[in-house]
């Protein structure tokens, strides 16, 4: 009795969405670390939402009076060495990378290539790592078989294999993140998912005779959330890594689309000559945008440790 | 153990496989063109099928993985009929040669229809003699087909004089029934010397290579004179390859289209209307309306030039009496009066054709240039003889070529399997006109009747160390790759030498110092420099060290030698690699180290009242190393993307870069053989860290 009396206020108490998610953000908040890469995750996509607006420039338009000029009132970071302007590429390039994924000359989608790689990945990966670990059995062994195989593939010779392959276009690029993705995730999901098919709720879900389909991803996915969106921001930052490898080594998106890889591999040959800028500039952009992103997971999976 | 490393070792070769299967079938499928990436984008498809031939490439692809991991060589030597060897040179090239019965050996040329062979003497020096003996008869079942099949062109074939079509066939029933009768090869052999004699004694040896320089005039004619080009264009239209063609050419259609026009403007404002308009309706892929448009134009011309303008294309199609044919029609006046608007084209014409002729025909060739210049003065009886002593030429010289050629496919095809001097095994055939494409250096591509019309190139395969020839360069994948391999492993070397101790060392001392300054600076500084792309921490460093303060090269170059002969140009590279590594390292082992401080042995031991640094040392480090070694190991998967990108941005010739110029160039051999290594460095790595897992952890035991 008594205890029904204690408990029964609890429940009352439960706290509203807007409380929970505030009490989110404070523990958000209550890391340094996650804040600083909150920040610079939030320019980074500011600036690419309103690219048109902060730049008279268009990224592809060239200005012949001025080729590889140092920052100046006209450039604000210099110009690249067909004169044009680094500012507009480097924000327009940012675009691409968060905000819009061009899938053909007039039609694109909102959210970038990295996260749309990112969300593939996601999607194919939890597909298989759910299969194995809920489905177990032959599904499981089969499952793991071409995960380890596609683990031993060195990355790199991956994407170098799989551009070669398919050819270089924003889409392809989405492919390619995706696809190099899946192991990781598939692993990391049918972890979880070993773990959270033995609870009581599972088994219930079983006696009332739901499709396994359903209860992977019903009752097992939204339960494995957490470490799964923690490593999909850690995914990000690596797409955004690799997005730009990629363009370095010219198996990005095709010129003369504003790529932060690609940037750097033209603006490298004039470095030794005395214009340093094309390079340097979007080496920045790429560092601290995936630097930011490691800071806020840290942060946040370091506090979420904290809290639990 | 054992038995657990026996398991890990088969699986990493089924692995191995499985990539070598994935890689040969993802290049496979791949769009792009190797043909054209090594030889040009101007190849005919002729060129391009020989090319693919040469290399193997034309092969079913379950034959050419088989190929690739076992070699073609054993396959090579049983068609030659003798053992095939790989010897090395002294100048360290790799060559395949036969070996003869008695231990010679030897490699095989063809120099017109004559078999060189090259026989290696002790001393690597080479010595030529003929060695025709080697031919042999085609198999009798498939000569007898195409012949037949021949005998049939034959009869319809109107360019030789029925005399000599007569003489020919009957050589070539008898060479029928030969072939149907008689068995074995010296028999054979034997019973066709006096029909092959025959026809031989048919060939005129004064023409050969004539047919090839008429063909070169026509295409001369065709490019400088563009009535001629009419005509061609509009067969071309009406062909079915119509569809086929590219912008450019259409493009070059329109341009020459326009300039007939302008050619035929004073005379007959109406034709030039007519192909002008042909020319929009190009430009617009309307084919069907420019031909009917086209057809029209090519009629008045005709009538205008008196067929003149069908020379050209006539030649080109080897059809010499309707060359001749039209050269006649021009000298007779019923059908040419030569009248102003003739006169005003056909001098031009004349003489544009008797220049292109200077090669093919001499006497051919200044008849009509008398010819042109009788029609330019005027003297229009002189002209009209002169062109029917052309007209008599050209027939004259036609009748010979076409009985020669004639002749000549009516013999039995010889054939022959040797090795040639680039490394194949080749099937070389001799009579029956077939023509082939083959590449000479230094020449360009020859079209040669009598030549190879089978590759297999050789190699020894995967499975006995030879990759096989990089497309791109011509030399053995092997060598390039084993030189590359080692500069890599000279720059991983040094990085990883530099990275272990240093990052292992500051991982602890982070990991002792948990949430204090000097943790969160070391964490978060090595964190930073973990996630930088390697391309931009190499910018950085590249600008700072090269560029501002300009202590060591920004870029590699070292040409042949190895890497250690300029310490200094590593700097940089190492410093990227290292970099990169560290903060990874450094943070595993930091979480390691915090792990292991934290377990109640620790506790117990410095409860025990153990001194602290005695607790470190002896209890704490052990174990606080373990996670961080095998990590690394599964690491280096990552690593080797780290050092393409280093490589690429320092110009270090090491094997990634190699890897990516061979994957955009699509070079099949060196990307499947480049790929086989990186894998295995992959999986031996995992390997190797779950062995030192068991050695250092002896809980853990597999079954």
């Amino acid at each position: 009795m008594a205890v029904t009396e204690q408990a029964a206020p609890q429940i009352a108490e439960r706290p509203s969405r807007l409380r929970s998610i505030w009490e989110r953000l404070s523990i958000l908040f209550a890391s340094r670390t996650a804040v600083v890469g909150l920040v610079i995750i939030l320019f980074w996509v500011i600036v690419a939402t309103f690219a048109p607006l902060l730049t008279p420039y268009t990224p592809t338009e060239q200005d012949y009076t001025a080729q590889n000029a140092a920052p100046s009132a006209q450039h604000i970071l210099g110009t690249d060495s067909l004169g044009r302007d680094l500012w507009s590429r480097l924000i327009y390039g940012a675009r691409v990378v968060l905000v819009m994924l061009p899938i053909s000359e007039t039609f694109w989608l909102p959210g970038g290539v990295a996260l749309w790689g990112v969300a593939l990945g996601l999607l194919l990966g939890a597909t298989l790592g759910l299969m194995g670990g809920y489905l177990g059995g032959w599904v499981d062994e089969v499952v793991m078989r071409i995960l380890d195989a596609m683990m031993a593939f060195p990355v790199i010779l991956l994407y170098m294999i799989i551009i070669a392959a398919i050819g270089a276009s924003a889409t392809n690029v989405v492919l390619a993140i995706a696809i190099v993705g899946i192991p990781g995730i598939a692993r990391l999901v049918r972890s979880l998912a070993l773990d959270i098919r033995t609870r009581d709720y599972i088994r219930a879900a079983e006696l009332r005779g739901e499709n396994p389909w359903y209860i992977m991803f019903v009752e097992i996915l939204p339960n494995a959330r957490g470490p799964i969106i923690i490593d999909a921001m850690l995914r990000v930052g690596y797409a955004i890594f690799a997005m730009g490898t990629l363009g370095f080594l010219g198996l990005g998106l095709p010129p003369p689309s504003p790529d932060w890889g690609s940037m750097v591999a033209k603006g490298r040959q004039f470095i030794l000559s005395g214009s340093p800028w094309a390079a340097l500039w979007p080496s920045i952009a790429i560092a601290s945008l995936v630097v930011g992103l490691n800071l806020f997971a840290d942060g946040l999976r370091e506090e979420s440790l904290r809290y639990q | 153990m054992a038995k657990f490393i026996i398991r890990r070792l088969l699986l990493m070769l089924l692995t191995m496989v499985l990539v070598s299967l994935a890689v040969f079938l993802i290049t496979e499928a791949a769009p792009g063109n190797v043909a054209r990436n090594v030889l040009g984008i101007q190849i005919t498809p002729a060129q391009e099928a020989s090319f693919l031939d040469q290399n193997g490439l034309d092969k079913p692809i379950y034959e050419r993985y088989f190929s690739w991991l076992f070699g073609t060589d054993w396959r090579a030597s049983m068609r030659v009929g003798l053992p095939v060897r790989r010897i090395t040179t002294e100048d360290g090239f790799k060559e395949w040669w036969a070996v003869k019965e008695d231990g010679t050996l030897v490699r095989w040329q063809l120099e017109g229809e004559d078999l060189i062979a090259r026989l290696r003497q002790p001393d690597g020096s080479v010595q030529t003699e003929l060695d025709n003996g080697r031919w042999q008869v085609k198999d009798p079942k498939v000569e007898i087909a195409r012949l037949e099949a021949y005998r049939e062109e034959l009869l319809s074939n109107d360019q030789v004089r029925p005399e000599a079509r007569q003489a020919i066939l009957q050589e070539l029933d008898q060479i029928l029934e030969i072939l149907g009768t008689v068995k074995g090869e010296d028999a054979l052999s034997a019973a066709l010397v006096g029909p092959e004699g025959s026809l031989e004694a048919m060939v005129d040896a004064e023409v050969a290579g004539t047919a090839e320089d008429f063909q070169a005039a026509a295409d001369d004619i065709l490019q400088t004179d563009d009535l001629s080009r009419v005509v061609e264009i509009y067969a071309t239209l009406s062909s079915e390859s119509a569809d086929a063609l590219e912008a450019g050419q259409l493009q070059t259609m329109v341009r020459q289209l326009g300039n007939a026009a302008k050619m035929v403007e004073e005379s007959d404002p109406a034709l030039a209307q007519d192909l002008q308009q042909a020319g929009e309706q190009i430009r617009g892929d309307d084919f069907q309306a420019a031909n009917q448009v086209l057809a029209g134009a090519v009629t008045t011309l005709d009538d205008m030039t008196g067929s003149l303008v069908q020379f050209a294309s006539a030649l080109r199609a080897d059809d010499y009496q309707a060359a001749a044919a039209s050269l006649a029609r021009v000298a007779d006046p019923a059908q040419v009066p030569l009248d102003e608007a003739q006169l005003a084209l056909l001098p031009g014409m004349v003489a544009e054709i008797g220049d292109s002729l200077e090669d093919a025909s001499e006497p051919l060739a200044g008849a009509l240039v008398q010819a042109a210049e009788d029609l330019e003065t005027g003297a229009l009886d002189g002209a009209r003889s002169a062109l029917d002593q052309a007209a008599q030429i050209m027939s004259d010289t036609g009748y010979i070529i076409a009985r020669s050629e004639s002749a000549r496919r009516a013999r039995v095809v010889r054939t022959f399997w040797g090795i040639d001097t680039q490394d194949h095994a080749v099937n070389w055939e001799k009579g029956g006109g077939e023509e082939t494409w083959i590449f000479i250096v230094g020449t360009g591509w020859m079209a040669i009747s009598g030549g190879p019309t089978d590759y297999i190139p050789l190699q020894k395969g995967l499975l006995r160390g030879d990759p096989g020839k990089s497309l791109r360069t011509g030399r053995p994948v092997a060598d390039l790759l084993f030189t590359r391999l080692r500069n890599s492993l000279v720059l991983a070397g040094i990085a990883f030498a530099i990275v272990m101790p240093l990052a292992l060392v500051l991982g602890l001392i982070a990991g002792l110092n948990e949430g204090k300054m000097l943790d969160r600076t070391l964490s978060i500084g090595g964190m930073m420099f973990s996630v930088t792309p390697e391309f931009a921490t190499g910018i950085f460093l590249i600008l700072i060290f090269a560029f501002w303060l300009e202590l060591v090269p920004g870029a590699t170059v070292f040409g042949e030698d190895a890497p250690w002969t300029r310490p200094d140009m590593l700097v940089l590279p190492v410093l990227t690699l290292t970099l990169i590594e560290l903060g990874y390292v450094l943070r595993i082992t930091r979480a390691s180290m915090v792990d292991v401080m934290k377990a109640p042995y620790i506790r117990t031991a410095f409860l025990k009242g153990l001194p602290y640094w005695r607790v470190v040392t002896k209890h704490a480090i052990r174990n606080a190393l373990m996670a961080p070694i095998t990590v690394i190991m599964l690491h280096v998967n990552w690593l080797l993307g780290g050092i393409v990108v280093v490589e690429v941005i320092f110009g270090y010739p090491g094997l990634g870069s190699y890897l990516l110029d061979s994957a955009l160039f699509k070079d099949f051999n060196a990307i499947e053989g480049g790929a086989i290594i990186l894998v295995a460095v992959a999986v031996g790595t995992q390997l190797l860290a779950d062995v030192i897992y068991t050695f250092l952890n002896p809980r853990i035991r597999y079954a």
